[in-house]
């Protein structure tokens, strides 16, 4: 018999039937590697203790890290409204060197247009953004991952890959649709969003446009949306879009008036319709240490603000007021019918207004760039305000992952009977402010 | 006004809609966002079990029970062989029956927790779907480690069940049943006693104690009207009259009382899984000389279970082949879906979702 | 005990009613009816009087015995819907000698007192070619559904139904498919 006794491996296989004696253990045990019931980790074992767990004291360091790196750039790069305003200065003086025949005004609008293309880029790039935040954020909340492969950190890159996707995806569309209207309606959409950015004051002397009925100018262009909404639910021929477009016109419509009136007492108190002039009233602080912002009024700031917050959460069509996009009884409302590009302009609008709202919300309540402490003034007040814009936008998600729906009729009782009469009580409380 | 011209609308819901559990159509005529009239439509997903079991041997028959009712199949194995054993005439052994029951009450968890997270999807919550998922996970795991199946199980046999537990099996279900009982506390507050929740559910879908108990209702359904039927205390089966546990039952018929039996009762089926880990003997698994094929004297049997969606019956009739000459399965999601005609006129077309998914149907049951 | 009562009461006012000994159902009352003609009677008695208030289930059994059953079994299960040349998965045994096989449909209603804890299954024979039966819609509205069932799967047409429809299997299905004599009909999806 010349057999060979073969070599002891160096690390003995792992030999299913020495460690489980059970065939039933055995059977498990082949399939994970030897572990039946002891080497599994049941989410019991993990979640009352998470700091056990040393991904999760890295991942609280990384955001930490980032946290504190953010902060360093900002103070390192300080503000950016009075470097932009000098920019601006030397290219006025630089185009009447070289073009002196150009008259001023067309000077002017290679400017706006070039303000245009970046107000642009900071609605599709938070659109971008907030798309990948949104995802991390319900993912967490859910005790989920969310996109984690693409771009290779976290899936930062998750939100560009959907964007090219949509990009060269077939533009579907029901044979029966109302052609002009169908393709007008996204654009019809999206474009107020645009224009509602213009006033928007992102820092110390950084709005695109300081415009003295900055508030009406706001309120009107969104109210515009509407339309594209209304109309794309119309031409989808869809009865589950023509409900979604429905009860969008008339969420949107309601909530505009107690979400417009919320905010009277702030106008009063500032004495203006513009929003600069609304961050500048803001300034300064109480005894030296606590901000005047209009929250932090007694009464009359906290109502304002709580109205406010939640018009502009049904104004955005979010959880809990996203009846016309109500995916369980709409599939998906007034968008069901829309694929490929016309798609995502409808999902960009809907963030961008959530941004929008959020600013505005840091604008009226929170002193826009104002640092909450004398001592925090070396921080930028753009930072100061993105700090503030990102963390409403924050609440709106957290809302959203949060609650469930409301139903149309007591969704309209709610700001007809309620938000709509403390909206006007509201600016009774603020009479004596204004008198003081 | 007098001359505008209204019309209603045909609104097709289903058998595609994010919303309808599977495979069902409702036709709604809506009048706005008033249903005027709405008409349930099935079959769908009509395999033809009871045709089907009339062509295969009995112990095949177990495996297509699990395709009922595929969310909670454990109850369904274990009806087709409650009325097997009537006519075989078969003793189970005293472990095989605490078995049969443990793993009936953690697949009712396991239901439950699915119909709660898909629930809340309906009222437009999500996060509750997922948490719900995530223990039900564990339920499943149990099921695997048990059985080797994680939804359709033929774990429970003509004469026992298939395997004994693991080693080690037991005290990973203790420490489930302890980590769940803290869970249902967060459910109660993510979902359950939510304004907007209470909002959308409480004064929804009621149904009267009547109208129940002449649409034939059963399990939660019923017990969400206040009418404690439950088969497990009217009629034990197995081991149940050796168990304490209470019948829950609802106040008004609404669509929260609906949904908070349910909720009430996955706390009582931790009690029922935790006496049958304390009580549980020695012994076989398998009754001892039950053929492979197993080949019933002609007769007739009826056996029903509480199962997680009612009382689910079987009727079966063998003629001494070794085929059932015929089998009759009382659905209780087909009879609790039947209601909807009535209840569902005059509504709003989000209470439809509301009171649909808080019947808590399972298609598969639904058309067998 | 009150299903003997039941029993001696109704057997007092209908003629035609049988009690079935031994009981065919193991462990519940079963009552045969000669005919549909004292169906309603019997049921709405034992709704309104006796206590038996919920009605279980509905069903119904033909009778006809595996269909190619020539005096002896060549294949008692005959499979409707296999391919050609494929064998049956499992020969079944054959069923009992004097298996009382008959042309006729019974109709079975299951209703239960759950006060006494009782079910009783009332049993009515209809002939195969023209099943009917009266509907007991007005009864109970949950016999809606399972009596369409019935018509859809056997084919016993439910007299005074106002909605008798096919509900389980699809439009293009013809015949009945829980009749054993069912044959299939190759359609677009085999």
């Amino acid at each position: 018999m010349a057999e060979a006794a073969p070599a002891a491996p160096a690390k003995p296989a792992f030999d299913p039937k020495a460690a489980c004696p059970d065939i039933r253990r055995r059977l498990w045990a082949s399939k994970t590697k030897g572990t039946l019931l002891e080497g599994r980790l049941w989410p019991s074992d993990l979640w009352p203790h998470p700091w056990i767990s040393e991904s999760y004291r890295r991942g609280a360091f990384v955001l930490g890290a980032i946290a504190i790196g953010a902060i360093a750039l900002a103070v390192g790069l300080g503000e950016i409204g009075a470097p932009l305003a000098a920019l601006h200065e030397f290219y006025r003086q630089w185009a009447q060197a070289r073009l002196p025949e150009a008259p001023a005004w067309s000077v002017e609008a290679v400017w706006i247009l070039v303000k245009a293309i970046v107000v642009l880029h900071i609605i599709l790039i938070n659109g971008l953004f907030l798309v990948w935040w949104e995802r991390k954020i319900s993912a967490h909340i859910q005790s989920r991952l969310g996109p984690i492969f693409v771009g290779g950190w976290h899936g930062w890159l998750q939100t560009v890959a959907d964007g090219l996707k949509l990009l060269i995806k077939e533009d579907a569309a029901p044979a029966q649709k109302d052609s002009w209207l169908y393709r007008i309606a996204p654009a019809l959409a999206f474009a107020p969003v645009l224009l509602c950015f213009a006033p928007v004051p992102f820092g110390r002397d950084l709005e695109a446009a300081n415009i003295d009925v900055g508030i009406v100018y706001v309120f009107a262009c969104s109210g515009v949306s509407v339309l594209g909404i209304v109309l794309a639910g119309w031409a989808s021929a869809n009865k589950y879009s023509l409900l979604g477009g429905l009860r969008s016109a008339a969420q949107l419509v309601s909530y505009e008036l107690p979400r417009a009136f919320s905010i009277v007492p702030m106008v009063a108190l500032a004495g203006s319709l513009s929003l600069t002039k609304i961050v500048q009233a803001q300034e300064g602080y109480w005894m030296g240490f606590f901000p005047k912002w209009f929250f932090f009024y007694p009464i009359v700031g906290q109502i304002s603000f709580v109205i406010f917050l939640i018009a502009s959460v049904a104004e955005t069509n979010r959880t809990p007021f996203d009846i016309p996009e109500a995916e369980s009884e709409l599939v998906a409302g007034f968008h069901t019918e829309y694929s490929g590009m016309k798609f995502a302009l409808f999902f960009l609008t809907e963030y961008a207004y959530v941004f929008l709202a959020a600013a505005l919300i840091a604008t009226f309540f929170f002193g826009g760039g104002a640092a909450p402490t004398p001592l925090l003034s070396v921080i930028p007040s753009w930072f100061w305000f993105l700090s503030k814009t990102l963390f409403f936008v924050f609440c709106f998600l957290w809302f959203r992952w949060t609650f469930p729906r409301f139903r149309i009729d007591r969704l309209m009782d709610f700001t007809w009977k309620f938000l709509l009469p403390w909206s006007f009580v509201n600016i009774i409380f603020s009479i004596p402010y204004i008198f003081l | 006004m007098t001359d505008l011209k209204t019309d209603t609308m045909f609104v097709n819901m289903g058998p595609q809609h994010p919303s309808t559990h599977g495979v069902l159509r409702l036709g709604l005529t809506l009048s706005g966002e008033i249903i005027v009239k709405a008409e349930p439509d099935i079959g769908y997903l009509h395999r033809g079990t009871e045709k089907l079991a009339e062509l295969r041997g009995y112990h095949q028959c177990v495996v297509m029970t699990d395709r009922w009712d595929y969310v909670s199949a454990m109850p369904n194995n274990l009806v087709f062989c409650l009325a097997a054993e009537k006519l075989m005439n078969l003793e189970i052994s005293s472990r095989a029956n605490y078995l049969r029951v443990l793993m009936c009450e953690i697949n009712r968890i396991a239901s439950h927790l699915l119909f709660l997270g898909t629930y809340g999807i309906d009222i437009g919550a999500y996060t509750p779907f997922l948490y719900a998922f995530r223990e039900r996970e564990m339920v499943l795991d149990l099921f695997e480690m048990a059985c080797g199946a994680r939804t359709t199980f033929n774990y429970i046999r003509i004469g026992g069940v298939s395997a004994d537990l693991p080693q080690g099996w037991t005290e990973k279900c203790r420490e489930f049943l302890n980590y769940f009982k803290g869970k249902i506390r967060e459910y109660d507050d993510l979902l359950t006693y939510n304004p907007i929740f209470l909002d959308r559910t409480k004064t929804v879908g009621i149904l009267s104690k009547e109208t129940a108990l002449d649409w034939g209702l059963t399990g939660p359904n019923l017990r969400g009207s206040g009418v404690p039927y439950d088969v497990r205390k009217t009629d034990p089966y197995c081991v149940y009259d050796k168990l304490d546990f209470d019948v829950c039952v609802g106040e008004t018929g609404s669509c929260w009382d609906r949904y908070h039996v349910r909720v009430l009762e996955m706390t009582q089926s931790i009690r029922i899984v935790e006496q049958c880990l304390g009580q549980l003997p020695a012994g076989d698994v398998m009754a001892k000389g039950v053929a492979k094929i197993p080949k019933p004297p002609a007769g007739e049997a009826y056996a029903h279970v509480e199962a997680s969606r009612g009382d689910l019956g079987i009727y079966l009739v063998a003629d001494g082949s070794s085929a059932p000459y015929r089998l009759h399965a009382r659905a209780p999601s087909y009879i609790n879906l039947a209601v909807l005609q009535e209840i569902l006129t005059g509504l709003k077309l989000a209470d439809v979702i509301a009171i649909l998914g808080s019947t808590d149907i399972v298609l598969g049951e639904v058309d067998r | 005990m009150v299903p003997d009562a039941a029993i001696a009461k109704l057997k007092e006012r209908f003629s035609g009613l049988q009690l079935m000994e031994p009981a065919p159902v193991k462990g519940h009352l079963s009552v045969k009816l000669s005919g549909p003609s004292k169906l309603i009677g019997v049921i709405k008695m034992l709704k309104d009087e006796l206590g038996y208030e919920f009605l279980d289930f509905i069903t119904a059994v033909d009778w006809k015995g595996p269909v190619d059953l020539k005096g002896y079994i060549v294949n008692p299960n005959p499979n409707p819907f296999m391919p050609e040349g494929v064998r049956s998965q499992m020969i079944s045994e054959p069923p009992t000698p004097g298996f009382p096989y008959r042309e006729a449909i019974e109709v079975i209603y299951a209703l239960s007192n759950w006060a006494a804890k009782s079910r009783i299954f009332v049993r009515v024979e209809t002939t195969r070619g023209d099943p009917r039966v009266p509907s007991l819609i007005f009864l109970w509205k949950g016999a809606d559904w399972q009596e369409r069932e019935i018509f859809d799967l056997l084919g016993v047409v439910f007299e005074g139904h106002p909605n008798l429809k096919k509900i389980l299997t699809p439009d293009f299905i013809k015949g009945h498919p829980l009749r054993k004599d069912y044959v299939h009909i190759k359609d677009k999806y085999d």
